[in-house]
């Protein structure tokens, strides 16, 4: 029977330094693992569909601008997506990863949270057809 | 809102929102001075539809939905999802990813018994172990991290085995961390077996004997430490298990300090299984094909979580999407060793006996149906219930 | 120190009134930190306290049905008041107690009761269940701990042989060895009274956090739980002022009482972190069984010291 058995800590950690990190002036370095931000490389895509089939939030959208070359851009939604990498196990041909970098995604307004992936002048094109008000073609799941 | 004038007895509610609880739910206690003489329980607060949910999404989608039922526990909901895919596709996990597996699950063992530990100091005032027993926390935390790249909600589980692997510099990360949580655990089971002021609280509190423990059928650490001896890691094994065995833990005591040194002790045997499967991991593949299109059949699927016995009931019609799940989590059937259990002790003691169950509040919103009298099974299909919720709020 | 004050300026400005209230907020500034810094985290920052009090006043404040209105408003304005008027009497930073009289000792025991006192009232004035609990539970503590505090107080005043504050304080000073040392059980009560008063854990049943939310004051809001919370730290002023005056060998100058208050702001600190929280009959059943019977033995040894001294001194050559 001890009173105060927890002396020997309380003690110690007067003269010890406060465990508590001071985020946000000194951050961490996040593991080689984490699953931050998805980052999804063009070059190699087939349109396949078997990341936006599988995703469980339905994060992702193909938008096929030319199935014969292979111009697909990308509609991510950070907002929805859950971070489960589901997508980057499914694709064949390892055009997607998650980032370690960027995990820091608050944000105040919902601009940020719709990311377009894709060769800049495909970008360019979906944009200035969406501004434009014509009706997309989206290959998304039904 | 008018005061009872008459009895000594009144209501005290231990309310939706209350610094007690951490997530939400109501009870009512009968209270006679400070000596509590009757106890009601309501849940529901935090009911999603997740078993509606699943039959929308793929079997795919389904495994990250049910894993999101609980934060504490969201490895073992997974892990019993795909083992329950995989049985009735007919195909066996690798040995490497069912050890890992196994690894993931003890260590979320631990997190989720560190997590218990401090909030059962914190509702008995005893805030310096609180603070302490978190800050040891996030070394679990950050292995966790390090191996699956998440601390809540790892997503280590895929159909078919597992989707991380385990690196030589993350083995040495893990035998450090549980050499430094093995020996601040020693000091904690110290301080919760020594201390006096903890010990006026926690012992001869909240006694259960082996009996009443066998009719409320309480089941997981609070049921172990009333001398039940029910595991599910030892009477069926699964995932890891037949290689890597764990020792039962149980109690005699049956007050609230045996269900402490329960939990303790269990941590001893999850830091001696990560070693174990650190040290023997096997090699091989991750992964194993599942098919698309589950064929059909019925399958039930156990796995202990760190609360107790966490069942699946999974059913498939050959599509690609599940037709009926049924999650029954351990929290819900200690509920009744709670409301027993607390008549006759005082109001100060109903925090430290609720905190006691590790309640799960997120697991718990199902509904349960007490059967009493009749002895035939019912089957209730999607129109019987939807008549039934019209009738009970009309 | 003696240095007199005109009465305006130390009711208003020094050492009472304004800068009482600061030193109260910075007296619970230190004690949050401590507590912080012994349980390995950061703590709050310097203006933390004067930040929460000026919230608080700014908030609504909202008068539930049912309570006496009158009372409700009233309770936590007698409350600071009496606190700041036991302040009158003890030697604040060391200077002369800007209001001594005769027999200082016994009021300021009871003024520093009144705090408890309107606490439970406030609790019972409302309609609310944990109210009443806490209530119940801040009044029963108050009799337990009220004896063995007391007598603890009184243990110096007999050894010197008078109850006026600022003359035991001079008395204090002028012993060749501090109360501390020839009184050790009574220091311990005092300490340990003062944490009961004050309702610091362990001893903080009647506002247990995660019981009964936030006990008799459940019902408080704006202005009047600010008044409460900072007449509460003001009580930790005056009763750490009053056990340092008695016990650790009185005050002097302003330097020693900071260093001396500071010693036992931090023994006051390290209590508070390593013990759980007692239940109010574990509390009642601890006060009367241990602390009420040795402050009695301790109070009968210092009487016969007294009686004795006369025929001892010779022997030790005065």
């Amino acid at each position: 029977m001890t009173i105060g058995s927890m002396l020997g800590d309380v003690v110690k950690s007067f003269f010890k330094k406060p465990i508590t990190e001071k985020y946000p002036f000194v951050r961490q370095e996040a593991p080689e693992n984490l699953r931050g931000k998805l980052v999804w490389e063009p070059e190699k895509c087939t349109g396949c569909m078997l990341c936006v089939k599988d995703c469980p939030s339905n994060a992702l959208e193909l938008i096929v601008l030319d199935k014969v070359n292979k111009r697909f851009v990308m509609k991510y939604d950070l907002d929805k997506c859950t971070y489960c990498a589901q997508c980057v196990i499914n694709c064949r041909f390892s055009c997607l990863h998650m980032s370690e970098e960027q995990w820091e995604l608050a944000s105040i307004n919902k601009e940020p949270f719709e990311v377009y992936y894709g060769r800049e002048e495909d970008v360019k094109f979906l944009l200035e057809k969406a501004a434009r008000g014509e009706a997309e073609e989206p290959c998304g799941e039904n | 809102m008018e005061p009872k004038q008459k009895s000594e007895k009144f209501v005290v509610p231990i309310g939706p929102q209350h610094p007690a609880l951490k997530e939400p739910g109501h009870f009512e206690f009968t209270v006679d001075g400070e000596i509590v003489t009757n106890a009601t329980a309501r849940l529901g607060f935090v009911h999603r539809g997740m078993e509606k949910g699943v039959e929308d999404r793929n079997w795919t989608q389904g495994l990250y939905l049910m894993e999101r039922v609980c934060g504490i526990c969201s490895h073992v909901h997974a892990m019993a999802y795909a083992l329950g895919v995989e049985k009735l596709a007919n195909v066996q996990a690798p040995p490497r990813a069912q050890a890992i597996r196994e690894l993931v699950a003890e260590l979320e063992r631990i997190h989720s018994h560190l997590l218990w530990l401090g909030v059962a100091a914190h509702e008995g005032g005893f805030d310096t172990l609180f603070m302490f027993s978190w800050r040891d926390r996030e070394t679990v935390m950050d292995l966790l991290e390090t191996i699956t790249g998440n601390r809540v909600n790892y997503s280590a589980n895929v159909l078919g085995g597992v989707k991380i692997d385990i690196s030589d510099a993350q083995k040495d990360a893990l035998l450090k961390g549980m050499d430094f949580l093995e020996e601040r655990t020693e000091h904690y089971m110290k301080v919760v077996t020594e201390d006096e002021t903890f010990l006026g609280r926690t012992r001869k509190i909240g006694v259960m004997t082996f009996d009443e423990a066998t009719l409320l059928g309480a089941i997981g650490p609070t049921g172990r430490a009333s001398g039940v001896q029910r595991d599910v890691r030892v009477d069926s094994p699964y995932a890891g298990y037949p290689d890597f065995p764990v020792n039962i833990i149980t109690s005699d005591a049956g007050d609230l300090e045996a269900r402490f040194i329960v939990r303790i002790k269990e941590l001893y045997e999850s830091y001696r299984l990560v070693r174990e499967i650190v040290d023997h991991l096997p090699e091989g593949d991750l992964t194993v094909k599942v098919p698309r299109r589950i064929p059909e059949g019925e399958v039930i699927s156990r796995v202990e979580a760190p609360r107790g016995e966490l069942l699946y009931f999974m059913k498939s019609n050959g599509s690609d999407k599940p037709e009926r799940i049924k999650v029954r989590t351990p929290s819900l059937c200690n509920w009744g060793s709670v409301l027993t259990t607390a008549i006759g002790h005082k109001l100060a003691d109903m925090p430290m006996i609720l905190a006691g169950i590790d309640p799960c509040f997120s697991c718990n919103d199902r509904m349960v149906m007490i059967n009493g009298k009749q002895s035939e099974t019912q089957v209730w299909d999607w129109e019987n219930l939807r008549q039934y919720g019209i009738e009970y709020y009309k | 120190m003696n240095i007199t004050f005109p009465s305006l300026i130390a009711l208003l400005l020094f050492p009472g009134g304004l800068f009482l209230l600061s030193s109260g907020l910075f007296f619970e500034y230190v004690d949050r930190k401590l507590v912080a810094r012994f349980q390995n985290r950061i703590g709050p920052r310097w203006f933390q306290p004067l930040a929460d009090f000026v919230k608080l006043l700014a908030k609504e404040e909202v008068i539930p049905a049912g309570t006496i209105k009158s009372l409700f408003i009233l309770l936590p304005i007698v409350a600071l008041a009496a606190a700041l008027t036991a302040a009158l009497s003890v030697p604040l930073f060391g200077f002369k107690p800007v209001f001594s009289y005769n027999g200082d000792l016994v009021v300021t025991l009871y003024l520093l009761s009144m705090m408890t006192l309107c606490i439970g009232l406030a609790g019972a004035n409302t309609e609310d269940r944990f109210s009443i609990v806490g209530a119940t539970r801040a009044l029963t503590q108050l009799f337990s701990y009220e004896a063995p505090f007391m007598l603890a107080m009184l243990g110096p005043a007999i050894a010197l042989g008078t109850w006026n504050i600022s003359l035991i304080n001079q008395g204090a000073t002028q012993q060749s060895l501090w109360f501390i040392i020839s009184q050790p059980i009574g220091f311990l009560a005092a300490l340990i009274g003062l944490m009961g008063k004050l309702e610091l854990p362990p001893f903080d049943a009647p506002e247990a956090e995660t019981e009964i939310v936030a006990g008799a004051l459940t019902e408080y809001s704006g202005r009047g739980f600010g008044l409460f919370k900072i007449g509460r730290d003001l009580e930790l002023v005056v009763g750490l002022t009053l056990i340092a005056s008695f016990y650790l060998g009185g005050f002097s100058t302003p330097l020693d009482f900071i260093w001396k208050v500071f010693v036992l702001l931090l023994i006051t600190a390290a209590l508070q972190s390593l013990f759980a929280r007692l239940r109010i009959d574990q509390t009642v059943g601890l006060w009367w069984r241990v602390g009420a019977i040795l402050v009695l033995c301790q109070l009968v040894l210092i009487i016969v010291g007294n009686t004795l001294s006369p025929f001892v001194a010779p022997l030790f050559g005065g």
